[in-house]
């Protein structure tokens, strides 16, 4: 006697509590188990690509803030190196210390908020997100002390940064060194460890190694699946082949995996920082261009208009989301001829259907929060 | 018994209210007044004391949960943010209520009513204090399962009604859960009552007082099981999964608005007080305080109890992720029943025992509580190691640390949900 | 039949119990039907209780108007054909006829028996005493039915687990493609 179903779509999004932006995921479902599931994205696009080619090179820099906006100090350094690289632009010493700082910050912020999220995806009720907020918070304060602004903080400059760092800024980070270790070792007891967290995860949206360097992966989803490869000890940029720190690894390819390797992460940005502090040294914070002209305040800044000479580059960054690069072709103009975006959200949400298919709805929820989208780079 | 039997001696309401019948019996009033009085006087206190309670708790639930998330709960409404709950109810009474064209009229205005109705039908058969019961049944205990069971047909009628798809998956998925839970319900209430002998509340009561234990001592594993169940019954966290609100919307009365999903909200609330004064009465002593109700109110010394169970389950919110349907019903039939198949069997065993020997109370319950307690931890621990949880495969993990660029350490999926 | 409260009650269950039923039959919406089936145990649930008999009114509560009436509705819902009128078949008039047939015998075979009035006082524990009966001299009768029950429980598993392996079996195929 085979009983006659039929399947039924049900939409999630684009306005819902839990997916991370406007986004929408159509679900083919047969009873509570989805056959089929569609991605409709492009809510949130706001032709960043095209913008940008009216305007100059420095101007762009804040639409990269605004790409990623949870960590927006990686989106400026992805696409100042890659302007840098196109003009051949040696970047000093100290420039190159505080970008790596201000990345492992924002590393640090943006894993808060995505193990936050993803917890709340679980179903926990708000109360491991307003914790790990909690830190987020306080690495915020030093981006305001730094530079003004908390979220989209437009803090690199073409040739190094925009400004140095107050004399009380390194302290206060040292002193938020300290605690948060004992912090993330909170979390990962009680999340970690957690029997409910562990049966909403474990297992849920497998993906092995073949599968996630076909699919083009990368970041905490290529390496929750087993692949060390960190663009940080690959490919290393700014300071990060002078300090010391570890991959963080997953075995089993699954969300749970994905959730534990960014736990990891914060402790190794800590570690990172660490160095930082100590081995930072003195000097300019903005290469000499030749077109630079001197503000009365006495440092360098970024002028205001640069003209990169004929040519295309990719740069590429770890950022807290796996690798954003930034491809740039210029036309020996005031404003780039095409500015691409690989956006990491973007390209590791192809996998999206072969991990939601054969789950539940609520399955698909902590799915999605494993994947740790960001809709401004996915629709940029 | 009380030290004076007048009307004003508060630390037993029955006095009053049978000052009261008497009063009424000398003004010539036939036979069958006083007793229709005193039950409408009941009445009415448990509706007032319950309204009252719930919007106190309303305000306490949000700054209790606020305190475990770091942050002030609300504090702009009144002072401290006490009249919370009473904003909240002007709020869902002046909102439009908004009826679909396609729903389905009747039932759509029925469910609420039936809803609420079971949550306070079981205030009935509770015992405030030493006679304060408003109808003492000889099946005080199968009533209330009997009333909660009405809920699974309110809730179906409420999701079918909706005529929305959400909505009835979510009523689907509650009436699974109602089900599975329904029976271990069933098996922890009927241990306490082969131990005691009677299914009367008053009779427990009276037992607990009498040997000066708790019930939980002595069967903590059906006091657990009868926790996890009502907490999925009643619908609250972790067993949310159909009012989620990071899933799908909110299940079974996602198109309720206005003052008919007020009486969702408050149903809800409701059903946690019976709940908790169901665990109260039956596994921590109900109204009796080895004693002390010869000078504290017994009613007083209940609705404390039954704050500090309510408060439990608050923590319980604030702290636990939520479970996914099938999980909490494979938990049910995998885990907990087996467990209370063996607890039945030995209580009886025990009640047996003690029966026939005719021992000392005294002497034979710190033995029984001994068993039981060694019986459950045992139990439980074992039978987890044997379904497979807390092994090395499922428990938490951290991630590897590793320097080695490109290698691959994957090493094979669990299964979902292990 | 004493004083006015029982005889009001009886009265009031009575009519419960016999418009729902009533309306089973009349309504034209299946769920709509059920509903009414559900109030209509109550209304016997009520009768039990003012004949005395609470173990047995409360149980009926427990079991008919909670697990037999849902069993009702998954079995409404899974019919392809539940959102039909209930009044849309050729079968209505010879129904009602039958119906009425069979209400009146019944009627008939209830007024005119001679019924015998039991000399027993009501008992006071109920409970106690339909437990010392089960176990004592129904006991056959009562392993009979919980050995159906388990036979009947396997039965269902069975049926749904060769039915669920098979469309596992499907699904994974299209997927795979």
């Amino acid at each position: 006697m085979k009983l006659k179903t039929e399947p039924y779509v049900i939409n999630v999004g684009p306005q819902h509590p839990s997916t991370h932006g406007v986004f929408r995921l159509r679900l083919t479902m047969d009873g509570e188990k989805i056959i089929d599931a569609e991605m409709i994205i492009g809510y949130l696009h706001r032709s960043m690509e095209k913008l940008a080619e009216e305007r100059t090179y420095t101007q762009n820099i804040p639409f990269t803030d605004r790409t990623d906006y949870i960590a927006a100090m990686t989106g400026n350094l992805a696409y100042v190196m890659a302007v840098e690289k196109l003009m051949e632009i040696e970047v000093p010493e100290r420039a190159n210390w505080l970008r790596t700082i201000m990345a492992e910050l924002q590393r640090l912020a943006s894993h808060a908020m995505a193990g936050g999220t993803f917890a709340n995806d679980c179903g926990t009720w708000q109360t491991p997100v307003m914790h790990m907020i909690r830190d987020r918070e306080k690495v915020l304060d030093l981006f305001e002390m730094a530079c003004g602004a908390r979220l989209t903080t437009n803090y690199m400059r073409i040739g190094g940064v925009s400004r140095d760092i107050p004399p009380e800024f390194l302290p206060a980070m040292t002193k938020l060194l300290k605690e948060l270790p004992d912090r993330i070792d909170e979390y990962e007891d009680l999340l970690l460890n957690n029997e409910i967290i562990i049966a909403r995860s474990r297992g849920i949206a497998v993906l092995t190694p073949e599968e996630a360097i076909a699919y083009s992966l990368s970041g905490p989803m290529l390496r929750g699946s087993g692949v060390a490869w960190d663009l940080r000890k690959a490919d290393p940029y700014a300071a990060y082949d002078k300090v010391e720190f570890d991959i963080a690894v997953g075995t089993k390819g699954d969300a749970y995996d994905r959730f534990a390797v960014r736990m990891a992460e914060m402790r190794q940005s800590v570690r990172i920082l660490e160095q930082c502090a100590e081995m930072i040294p003195e000097g300019p914070i903005h290469a000499r261009l030749q077109t630079a002209t001197v503000q009365p305040i006495g440092n360098p800044v970024a002028p205001l208009v640069v003209r990169p000479p004929e040519g295309e580059a990719y740069a590429r960054i770890e950022s807290p989301r796996g690798e954003l690069g930034f491809y740039i072709v210029s036309d020996g103009g005031p404003s780039p001829y095409r500015f691409h975006i690989r956006a990491p959200s973007y390209i590791n949400l192809t996998p999206l259907k072969k991990m939601t298919v054969g789950m539940t709805v609520a399955d698909a929820v902590v799915v999605l929060g494993s994947v740790d989208i960001v809709v401004g780079e996915v629709d940029r | 018994m009380p030290i004076l039997a007048k009307w004003y001696d508060f630390r037993d309401l029955g006095n009053a209210i049978g000052a009261l019948q008497d009063q009424i019996l000398d003004w010539g009033a036939p036979d069958w007044v006083p007793y229709v009085v005193s039950g409408i006087i009941a009445v009415v206190g448990i509706l007032l004391w319950l309204l009252v309670s719930q919007i106190v708790f309303i305000w306490i639930e949000r700054r209790v949960i606020g305190l475990m998330h770091n942050r002030i709960g609300p504090n702009r409404v009144g002072p401290m943010g006490l009249l919370q709950g009473v904003a909240d109810a002007i709020k869902l009474l002046l909102k439009e209520a908004i009826t679909a064209r396609a729903t389905d009229k009747i039932l759509f205005w029925a469910a609420p009513i039936a809803i609420f109705i079971p949550a306070m039908v079981v205030f009935a058969v509770i015992p405030f204090g030493e006679g304060m019961v408003l109808s003492d049944l000889n099946v005080g205990v199968l009533f209330f399962l009997a009333i909660g069971s009405i809920n699974t047909i309110a809730v179906f009628a409420a999701g079918w009604a909706s005529n929305n798809k959400y909505a009835l998956i979510g009523a689907m998925r509650q009436i699974g859960m109602l089900i599975s839970y329904e029976l271990v319900q069933v098996f922890a209430l009927l241990s306490v009552v082969i131990l005691v002998g009677s299914m009367r509340m008053g009779d427990i009561v009276a037992w607990q007082s009498g040997n000066d234990v708790w019930m939980f001592a002595i069967q903590p594993l059906a006091f657990v099981a009868f926790i996890i169940a009502g907490l999925v019954e009643v619908n609250r966290s972790p067993a949310d999964l159909s009012e989620a609100e990071s899933e799908l919307t909110a299940g079974y009365h996602t198109e309720y608005s206005g003052i008919k999903f007020g009486f969702f909200y408050a149903a809800e609330y409701f059903a946690t007080f019976a709940l908790s004064g169901v665990i109260v009465t039956l596994f921590m002593g109900g109204w009796t305080l080895w004693g002390a109700e010869e000078w504290v109110p017994g009613f007083l010394i209940f609705v404390t109890k039954l704050y500090a169970v309510f408060f439990l389950f608050i923590w319980a919110r604030g702290t636990l992720p939520r479970l996914r349907t099938d999980q909490l019903m494979s938990f049910s039939w995998k885990f907990l029943l087996e467990l209370m198949f063996v607890q039945i069997l030995v209580i009886g065993l025990e009640t047996l025992i003690w029966r026939e020997q005719a021992y000392d109370a005294s002497t034979v319950l710190p033995i029984f509580g001994v068993i039981n307690w060694v019986l459950a931890i045992g139990l439980v621990v074992l039978w987890a190691r044997m379904l497979g949880h807390g092994t090395p495969r499922t428990a938490g993990k951290r991630a590897t640390l590793t320097q080695e660029i490109g290698k691959i350490y994957y090493e094979g999926a669990a299964g979902p949900g292990a | 039949m004493d004083d006015t409260g029982t005889v009001v009650a009886f009265w009031a269950m009575a009519i419960m119990t016999v418009g729902s039923a009533l309306m089973v039959g009349a309504v034209r919406n299946l769920i709509h039907a059920v509903i009414f089936l559900v109030l209509s145990f109550l209304g016997v649930a009520g009768l039990y209780i003012t004949l005395s008999a609470d173990f047995v009114g409360v149980v009926q509560i427990l079991i008919y108007s909670g697990a037999i009436s849902i069993l009702v509705i998954f079995a409404i819902v899974l019919t392809p054909r539940a959102g039909r009128d209930n009044s849309e078949t050729s079968m209505l008039v010879p129904g009602v006829v039958i119906a009425g047939l069979v209400a009146t015998m019944l009627s008939y075979a209830a007024i005119e028996t001679d019924w015998n009035i039991s000399s027993r006082e009501g008992f006071e524990e109920t409970a106690q005493a339909i437990g010392e009966a089960l176990l004592d001299k129904y006991i056959l009768p009562f392993e009979v039915a919980g050995a159906l029950m388990l036979v009947a429980m396997l039965g269902a598993i069975i049926i749904v687990r060769a039915e669920g392996a098979e469309s596992e079996t499907v699904e994974v195929e299209e997927v795979e493609e």
